[in-house]
């Protein structure tokens, strides 16, 4: 071993203890958890034990948790169209020299400024039927009869329903800013010359989009839609805050779940299993992204 | 040579001071209530006091509500603890900590704690397995909340008393336009965010109790649950004057209250007698409290409370007491209702000028009277009774008042897990 490589694993290891301590002894031990009894009222007198994959069967059984599972996948996917395709958009508006673009860049990044928890709590007032400044705009405008109960109608369409496009809406507003920046560092980094020769070609602004674009961007598409697939797999704050999952489950996803069940409930072995769902999800995009990753370099 | 032994000399006495400040000083938690600010100087002017008395430092930290129930439970796993605190869910926690972590019993300390001058109803939530476990400091009662001028628009001459009246003024006081948008609900179930709670003081009004005495067998499937479940189901979908939103989070009750868009609340903390006082002065003479009204069985109210108490596995118990003492006395006791807005669980204080300058605070002495704590004498009951989706209770209310579902079934249901919850 080199002095080089010493000193690259020395700048390395508080990350990588970091992540061991505070990221892979946590994940183990909770997979550990699902596959024994750890019930938290009487694990003190009763102890734990080993109960192999009943935890799972258990949750599996239980409607309102595969209601769960599926309204965690359409939150995730929808959210994600939706922003990558607005993200994509806004990038290369603001990727123009034009004037006004500071104004405009700055208003796409504030709700960046705004952290979920305390965004959900804004969103949640904007949103309540009763109070919502939305509705009274809506109302006087004589656009709308009724109020809109945008966090507690229950009507669904299929997995759909008015508060999952309602918290779908917050968490695009809230993650669009992220996913600008990322596209916007890809925009740039693509030559110039690439668009004058297509541009020498002929070829029109949907071509170009198609052609040259995307394909360039792919590499930052590849990661993007990776952390965002598996944070939104994760996700918690604006769900639990805006709705607790509710009306009738509705709005529901695995964290919020597995937090009531843990937390609540006081069972934290099916709200291990439950996790572990989750990692399974969301180790399945990783799988998918290191594929994609190895395709790519093999080219 | 001189000098270092000198300097070694100083340097061991400024230890065993230290050490000896260490051993006279006490890490106490409290959560805050109502205005964090005048929370936080009650809490330090009474430590002063304790301090100047007993000589003992008290280092105060507040934990938030938001995360005090998972502070609680990691602690009851041996997480990181205070010597002393403010505490809740008596029964749960110590069923989580069993016999290293969390509560501890304070029996043999019993008679410095004053005990014979709280409520005895108040002394059923520090008393777990025949011991005592601390000061209960602080009550949650709630009593009827209703708007003067919507009563009297309604040609209603007084508050409701029973669960018949309480339908008639209901729908007399509530408002709908043109288009039936309602304009006002006649009635809401209660103030807090808690649809648990909502339920509890209805059932117990009908005559019912959720488990027996022992903690040992659950009580639903009976007539008295019907009866609760039917109100509140009729409220909303046969009647019509209560909100099925109103089941959700989110729900924002105290602006509509403030704003006349609700016009009762059958069961209302005490604590929004006085966040209208500070928040909505120019709603003064639009808003009364009175008792809750009375079911087939009788007129109970929700009461909840919180304690005092000490932690497993401190070695300053001997300190803790002499705080939990100096807590306990009509005086700390009546501070710490002001300055929470908590009523108080000692009948001396609730009789003091504080608690009859305002009608409202002489309805909430009154509704001590007829208060029914909210704690029960299971470990499981905490998880039974949480107001969230999967929650035994939550869902039978859930299913019954806003999905309608069979409530024989439901209930028989809920009768089945409860009972398994208790036997966990």
């Amino acid at each position: 071993m080199n002095g080089k490589n010493i000193f690259c694993y020395v700048m390395v290891a508080p990350a990588l203890l970091t992540t061991l301590l505070l990221g892979v002894y946590p994940m183990i031990s909770s997979m550990l958890m699902s596959f024994r009894s750890f019930d938290l009222l009487n694990v003190a007198n009763e102890g734990s034990h080993w109960v192999g994959l009943d935890n799972y069967r258990d949750i599996m059984s239980d409607e309102r948790f595969t209601q769960t599972v599926t309204q965690t996948v359409v939150f995730t996917i929808v959210a994600i169209a939706i922003v990558v395709s607005m993200s994509l958009f806004l990038a290369q508006i603001i990727n123009r020299e034009f004037k006004g673009r500071a104004v405009l860049r700055t208003l796409i990044f504030t709700p960046w400024f705004a952290p979920p928890v305390v965004a959900s709590a804004i969103w949640i007032w904007l949103l309540n039927a009763n109070v919502s400044p939305i509705n009274h705009l809506l109302l006087d405008a004589g656009i709308i009869e009724r109020k809109i109960r945008f966090l507690t109608d229950s009507d669904t369409w299929g997995p759909f329903s008015i508060p999952m496009l309602s918290i779908i809406a917050v968490r695009v507003w809230n993650g669009i800013p992220l996913v600008v920046v990322f596209l916007l560092a890809g925009l740039q980094s693509i030559p110039k010359s690439l668009y004058e020769a297509a541009d020498m070609d002929g070829a029109g602004a949907f071509a170009k989009f198609w052609h040259i674009t995307l394909p360039m961007l792919r590499p930052v598409l590849l990661v993007l839609l990776a952390l965002l697939f598996m944070g939104g797999f994760g996700h918690f704050e604006m769900n639990y805050v805006m709705t607790g999952g509710g009306p009738r489950n509705l709005t529901n996803v695995l964290a919020v779940w597995t937090y009531q069940e843990g937390f609540q409930l006081l069972r934290f072995d099916r709200a291990a299993a439950a996790g572990g769902v989750i990692l399974i999800m969301t180790s399945i995009v990783a799988a998918f992204y290191i594929w994609a990753q190895s395709k790519d370099q093999q080219k | 040579m001189s000098s270092l032994k000198f300097k070694s000399a100083a340097i061991a006495s400024a230890l065993a001071l230290a050490s000896a400040a260490q051993a006279e000083s006490i890490e106490f938690w409290t959560m805050p209530y109502g205005d964090q600010i005048a929370w936080q100087s009650t809490v330090d002017s009474l430590i002063e006091g304790f301090e100047a008395e007993s000589g003992i430092k008290v280092q105060h930290e507040t934990v938030p509500w938001g995360n005090a129930f998972q502070t609680y439970l990691t602690i009851a796993r041996g997480g990181a603890a205070p010597d002393c605190a403010d505490m809740y869910w008596l029964h749960s926690f110590s069923a989580i900590g069993g016999e290293n972590y969390g509560p501890m019993p304070l029996t043999e300390y019993k008679d410095r704690l004053n005990l014979d001058t709280f409520y005895p109803g108040a002394l059923v939530d520090v008393t777990y397995l025949d011991d005592i476990y601390g000061i209960p400091w602080r009550g949650d009662i709630r009593a009827m909340l209703y708007r003067t001028d919507a009563m009297e628009e309604a040609g209603l001459s007084a508050p409701p008393t029973t669960w018949d009246e309480t339908i008639a003024a209901a729908k007399a006081m509530h408002l709908v336009d043109d288009n039936g948008e309602v304009l006002r609900w006649g009635y809401a179930f209660g103030t807090s965010f808690k649809v648990t709670d909502r339920l509890m003081p209805l059932y117990w009004q009908a005559g019912g109790e959720f488990m027996t005495p022992d903690g040992k067998i659950a009580t639903l499937d009976n007539q008295a649950m019907r009866d609760a479940l039917t109100f509140m189901h009729d409220m909303v979908h046969v009647h019509k004057v209560a909100d099925i939103d109103s089941f959700e989070k989110g729900y924002e009750f105290l602006p509509m209250f403030a704003d006349g868009q609700i016009a009762m609340f059958g069961s209302a903390e005490q604590s929004w007698g006085k966040r209208l006082d500070a928040e909505y002065p120019a709603a003064e003479g639009t808003w009364a409290m009175a008792p809750s009204a009375a079911g087939s069985e009788d007129a109970d109210s929700f009461s909840g409370a919180g304690y005092f108490g000490v932690l497993r596995g401190t070695d300053k118990v001997e300190q803790c007491v002499a705080l939990l003492e100096y807590l306990s006395r009509d005086e700390s006791i009546l501070a710490l209702s002001q300055g929470s807005g908590n009523v108080a669980t000692k009948p001396a204080v609730m009789t003091s000028e504080f608690w009859s300058d305002r009608p409202w605070k002489k309805v909430v002495a009154r509704a001590l009277e007829d208060a029914h704590t909210s704690q029960h004498a299971a470990p499981a009951w905490s998880a039974i009774a949480t107001p969230e989706p999967g929650g035994i209770i939550y869902d039978l209310i859930y299913n019954t008042v806003v999905l309608q579902k069979d409530m024989d079934e439901e209930i028989a249901k809920a009768q089945e897990l409860m009972q398994a919850e208790l036997q966990r």
